[in-house]
C-alpha cells in the first residue's frame, strides 16, 4: 500500500489530549504530607506543607517515639526547646537522630481535583486529575489556577495589561518576553500559555522569579507553560481549536509533566483531520496542510537526503517537506 | 516455507532516530537489501512495511527469492535494539579527593551523575539529593582501605545512605571499596527490589576503577541497549578483519566510545566500552559552558541566545530542521559532543592510533561524508594514520545484539562491505616545526605514483576512490611523532568518499579565540574537504 494510508504513519504524532493525567509534586525531607494515597483532593486542598528554610537538628529521641527514617515526629509541648516543635526523622547516628525541621512552611495546594495514588515523603505526592491535559515542552513556576482567557489578535505586550486580567491564564500567542511575565505576575495573572519562548527571555524571567521567591511576601503562584519550543511560530491549529473551546473554564497549570490539565467533561474535542499535518521546522514552518504521500528521499538545502512527504496548503500549493521537519495530531 | 530464514529485519529504536533495515541472504551470503531512517516518533512497523515495499518494487525477483512476496514484518525474524535516555546517579564519597574518580567512573559508564560529599554538603541536602525521585540509583565509594581522610566521615555518611536507600528500596546501592564494610547498615538487603551491590574502588594505582566501570555499566545498560550493543559489535568486527577497530557513536542523549583488538600473540582480543551521557548531541539543558563549546566549531554562531534557542530547538525536535543550516549546527554540536567524549576518557589518546575508525549514530548519517570525518580529526586527533567508516544503515548495534558469539561474528562477516561505507583514509603526524615545507608524501597506487608537499598546518586531500588501495610514504626534514618518532614513514591507506586526507594541522588542535578568525579557519577546513552544491 502506498499513498497517505501508509505514509502517513511514517509522520512523528503527538498526542493533542493526553489522559490521564498523574501528576508529581516534589517534596523535600521535612515537607509534611497532608494526604494519604487514595484520598480524593478537591481543587485547592492542600496536600502538603512546604518547609521554605529546612535545617537539620541533632535530637536525642526516646525509643517510645519509634522513629524511623520519612517518619514524622512531633515534640512533646513541654520539651520544646524553642526551636523544633517537629519535623520528619532523616536518619539516626550514634544513638541521637537528625531531624528535618523549619519555622516556616508554605501551603501546597493542588490545582485540580483528584485522586492521590502515591505518597512518598521526602520525595513526592502523585496526584491523577480528574479531566485531561495538554502537553508543553516545559512550565516555569506553577503549579497555578485561573480562567482561561485568550489574548487579542495573540499578542500580549506589557502595556496592555491590565488588573482585568487577575486570576486569569493567558493563551499568548507565538512569543512573550519577560518584562510581559513579570508584569503579569505582578498584575495577579496565574498563568501564561505561550508556543515560544526564547532562552534569553526565560532566564530573565527565572531569574525575576528567583528574587521574588527569596521575598518574604509572596505574590499568588504563576506558572508559564511554553507549548512548543524557543522559536517564534504560532500555535497549532489543533490546540489552538481546543483553548478556544476552554476559554471561560477553570483550568490548570502543572509542571512535572509540563501541562495544562482541564476537568471539562462535556468538552468535545473535534478530532482533528487524520491527514493533517503541521510543518514544524524548515522554510515552511507553523504552516498547516494535508499529507499527500510518502516521496521517498529527496535531496534538501545543504545536499541532505532526507525521507519526504508531499503536502498541500490550503492555497493549493504543494510541497516535498522532509518528514522530520512534519508532525500531526493523534 | 524453509525453517532457515531468508531475510531477517534490524531495528535501533534511538531517542531521534529510529533506522530499519532488512537484510537478505543472497548467493549463499547474508547481504543489505535496504535501510530507512525516519524521526523517533513515527511508527516503526510502517518503516518496516515501507522498506519490505520498496524491496520488492525495486528487484520483484530477489523479493521472490528471500520470500518477501506478501510478507509483512511481522513474519520476519527482528533483531531490535534501543537507546534509552540515561539515569540519574547519586555519587557521594567521605572526601572530594575520593569523589572525583568515582564521578569520572559513572560519567563514563552509562550514568548521569549527580555527586556530594560531606567536605561540601550538609547532610540535609546530601539525603535531599538521595531521595529526589530523578534520582535512580546511587554509588557511595571509598579508597581500599579508606584513606585517613575519608575514615571519619564514612559511619555517619553509611547511616545517611542506608535511611535514604531504606526509604527508596527501588533505588540500586552500589558500594565501591571501603565503603563495603558499611553493607551491614543496610540490614538484610535479599527484600528488596533493588540490588545493593559492592564494587572494586573507583581509585587506585593504574587504572583501577574497571571494575567498578564494569558494574556500573551492566547496571546501567538493558539487555536490548545499543550501546551495550555495538561493544560486542566492535569486538566481533576486530576479529573478523583482524585490526584495531574504535566505534565513536554521538546520539540524542549520549556518545558512546568503543576500543576493540583482536588477539595478537599470546594476547586474546578484547574490548573496551565508554558511554557518556554527557557527550550527548543535545543536552536537555544547554548551559553556557555548552553554547560556548558549541559556539566554538560553529562559523556562523550568531548570538549566544540565539545559538542557545537553536540547541533547545534540537532537543526538543532533533529530526527537525535538519535541511540547510541544520545540518552545521549539528556537525558543530557533534564536535562539542566529541569535545566532551574525549574528556571523559583521556585515557583513549595514550593508545595508538586504531587502524579503523566507525562512525555510528544518526547524526552522521545527514552529513556529507568527508565532513564526518573532518569533525572526527578536528576533536579526536591522535597521531597515525587510520581508515575511516561509517555505519550509514545503523546495522552495527544490532548486529552486536546478536547472542551467539559465532552466529554473530558469521553474519557480520558476510556484511562486512556492506556494512560499513568507507570515507577514506587519515594521515595525522604530530610534532610538525612550522616552516614552509616538512617534507614530502609519495602515494604510491595502481595509478602509479603522486607526490605532494607537506606544509604544517593544512589540510589536503588527494583523490582516491573507494576500493582503491595505495601505500603512502612520508619523508620529513625532521624527526616527528606519527605512531612512533622518525623521519621516514610508509603506511598501507584505502580511498573512500573523502579520498586521503593528509591532516598537518596541530596536534591538539589549536583554534584562534577570535571568533571571525575562528569561522574564517572553520570554513577553509570545511572548504578543503567538502563544500556542498544547492540543488
Amino acid at each position: 500500500m502506498s499513498g497517505a494510508g501508509l505514509g502517513l504513519n511514517l509522520v512523528p504524532a503527538r498526542p493533542l489530549i493526553s489522559a490521564p493525567v498523574d501528576v508529581v509534586f516534589r517534596l523535600a525531607p521535612g515537607d509534611r504530607p497532608l494526604v494519604a494515597a487514595g484520598d480524593s483532593v478537591v481543587v485547592g486542598a492542600p496536600i502538603a506543607q512546604r518547609l521554605r528554610d529546612p535545617r537539620l537538628d541533632e535530637l536525642s529521641i526516646p525509643a517510645a517515639a519509634t522513629p524511623r527514617p520519612g517518619r514524622r515526629w512531633v515534640a512533646p509541648s513541654d520539651a520544646r526547646d524553642g526551636r523544633a516543635a517537629g519535623g520528619e526523622f532523616v536518619f539516626g547516628w550514634r544513638g541521637r537522630w537528625r531531624v528535618a525541621s523549619g519555622d516556616i512552611a508554605d501551603p501546597l495546594e493542588v490545582p485540580f481535583a483528584g485522586i492521590v495514588r502515591d505518597v512518598r515523603p521526602g520525595t513526592a505526592i502523585t496526584v491523577r486529575a480528574a479531566g485531561r491535559g495538554i502537553r508543553g515542552i516545559v512550565v516555569l513556576g506553577g503549579p497555578t489556577r485561573g480562567r482561561l482567557q485568550a489574548t487579542p489578535d495573540g499578542e500580549l505586550r506589557a502595556g496592555s495589561l491590565d488588573i482585568g486580567s487577575a486570576g486569569t491564564i493567558l493563551v499568548v500567542g507565538s512569543r512573550v518576553d519577560a518584562e510581559t511575565l513579570t508584569r503579569a505576575r505582578a498584575m495577579g495573572v496565574r498563568g501564561v500559555i505561550v508556543t515560544g519562548l526564547s532562552s534569553k527571555e526565560r532566564r530573565d524571567y527565572l531569574a525575576s522569579e528567583a528574587r521574588q521567591r527569596s521575598a518574604l511576601h509572596r505574590l499568588p503562584p504563576f506558572a508559564v507553560l511554553v507549548l512548543e519550543g524557543a522559536v517564534r511560530r504560532p500555535l497549532a491549529g489543533g490546540v489552538l481549536t481546543v483553548l478556544t473551546s476552554l476559554v471561560g473554564h477553570e483550568v490548570a497549570i502543572v509542571a512535572d509533566p509540563p501541562m495544562l490539565v482541564f476537568d471539562v467533561p462535556n468538552l468535545q474535542v473535534p478530532a482533528p483531520p487524520a491527514d493533517l499535518v503541521r510543518v514544524r521546522g524548515g522554510s515552511l514552518a507553523g504552516r498547516e496542510g494535508r499529507f499527500v504521500e510518502a516521496i521517498g528521499p529527496r535531496r534538501f538545502a545543504g545536499g541532505v537526503h532526507l525521507e519526504a512527504g508531499l503536502v498541500r496548503f490550503p492555497d493549493g500549493s504543494v510541497a516535498a517537506v522532509p518528514l522530520g521537519d512534519l508532525e500531526r495530531f493523534v | 516455507m524453509t525453517t532457515e530464514p531468508r531475510a531477517f529485519l534490524t531495528q535501533d529504536a534511538g531517542a531521534a532516530t529510529i533506522a530499519a533495515a532488512l537484510i537478505g541472504r543472497v548467493a549463499g551470503r547474508w547481504r543489505l537489501v535496504g535501510s530507512l531512517a525516519l524521526p523517533a516518533g513515527a511508527d516503526p512497523d510502517a518503516a518496516a512495511t515501507v522498506l519490505l515495499d520498496r524491496a520488492r518494487a525495486a528487484d520483484p525477483d530477489l523479493a521472490t527469492s528471500l520470500g518477501l512476496d506478501g510478507a509483512q514484518p511481522s513474519d520476519l525474524p527482528r533483531v531490535d535494539v534501543a537507546t534509552r535516555p540515561a539515569r540519574r546517579l547519586a555519587v557521594i564519597a567521605g572526601s572530594e579527593r575520593a569523589l572525583e574518580p568515582l564521578v569520572a567512573a559513572a560519567s563514563r559508564s552509562g550514568w548521569r551523575p549527580v555527586s556530594a560529599c560531606p567536605e561540601t554538603t550538609d547532610p540535609l541536602a546530601m539525603s535531599t539529593m538521595l531521595l529526589d525521585a530523578s534520582v535512580d540509583g546511587i554509588l557511595a565509594g571509598a579508597g581500599d582501605p579508606p584513606a585517613a581522610d575519608e575514615r571519619r566521615a564514612l559511619g555517619e555518611l553509611g547511616a545517611l545512605l542506608a535511611a535514604a536507600a531504606g526509604r527508596r528500596p527501588e533505588l540500586t546501592v552500589v558500594l565501591a571499596g571501603g565503603m563495603g564494610e558499611q553493607l551491614a547498615a543496610f540490614g538484610d538487603a535479599s527484600g528488596r527490589p533493588s540490588p545493593v551491590v559492592v564494587a572494586p574502588a573507583g581509585a587506585g594505582a593504574g587504572d583501577a576503577s574497571v571494575g567498578l566501570r564494569q558494574v556500573l555499566l551492566d547496571l546501567a545498560l538493558a539487555t536490548d541497549d545499543s550501546r551495550r550493543a555495538l561493544g560486542s559489535a566492535a569486538l566481533s568486527l576486530a576479529e573478523i578483519l583482524d585490526r584495531r577497530v574504535d566505534v565513536v557513536e554521538i546520539g540524542f542523549d549520549g556518545g558512546t566510545r568503543v576500543g576493540a583488538w583482536p588477539a595478537v600473540g599470546n594476547g586474546s582480543s578484547g574490548v573496551d566500552l565508554a558511554v557518556v551521557p554527557a557527550a550527548g548531541l543535545a543536552p536537555s539543558d544547554p548551559d553556557d559552558a555548552v553554547v560556548d563549546r558549541v559556539a566554538t566549531w560553529s562559523s556562523g554562531a550568531g548570538d549566544r541566545h540565539r545559538l542557545r534557542d537553536r540547541l533547545r530547538e534540537l532537543r526538543i525536535a532533533p529530526w527537525a530542521d535538519v535541511a540547510g543550516e541544520g545540518i552545521e549546527l549539528r556537525l558543530a554540536a557533534a564536535r562539542s559532543a566529541l569535545g566532551c567524549l574525549a574528556d571523559w576518557t583521556p585515557d583513549w589518546f595514550d593508545r595508538p592510533a586504531a587502524d579503523l575508525v566507525v562512525a555510528s549514530g544518526g547524526v552522521w548519517s545527514v552529513a556529507a561524508g568527508p565532513s564526518v570525518v573532518l569533525a572526527l580529526v578536528d576533536v579526536l586527533r591522535r597521531s597515525g594514520a587510520s581508515q575511516y567508516a561509517l555505519d550509514h544503515a545503523r546495522l552495527l548495534a544490532p548486529l552486536g545484539a546478536i547472542a551467539d558469539q559465532a552466529e554473530r561474528r558469521a553474519v557480520m562477516t558476510d556484511l562486512a562491505d556492506d556494512l560499513l561505507a568507507p570515507l577514506g583514509s587519515v594521515i595525522t603526524p604530530a610534532g610538525l616545526r612550522p616552516g614552509r615545507s616538512v617534507g614530502a608524501l609519495h602515494l604510491h597506487g595502481q595509478a602509479g605514483t603522486r607526490d605532494l608537499e607537506l606544509r604544517p598546518g593544512g589540510l589536503s586531500v588527494v583523490d582516491l576512490p573507494a576500493g582503491a588501495a595505495a601505500t603512502a610514504e612520508l619523508l620529513f626534514h625532521d624527526t616527528v611523532r606519527f605512531g612512533g618518532r622518525g623521519r621516514r614513514f610508509a603506511v598501507d591507506v584505502t580511498g573512500g568518499l573523502g579520498g586521503l586526507l593528509v591532516d598537518l594541522r596541530d596536534v591538539p588542535l589549536r583554534l584562534p579565540d577570535r571568533a571571525d578568525l575562528r569561522a574564517e579557519l572553520l570554513e577553509t577546513w570545511q572548504a578543503a574537504v567538502w563544500a556542498p552544491s544547492e540543488p
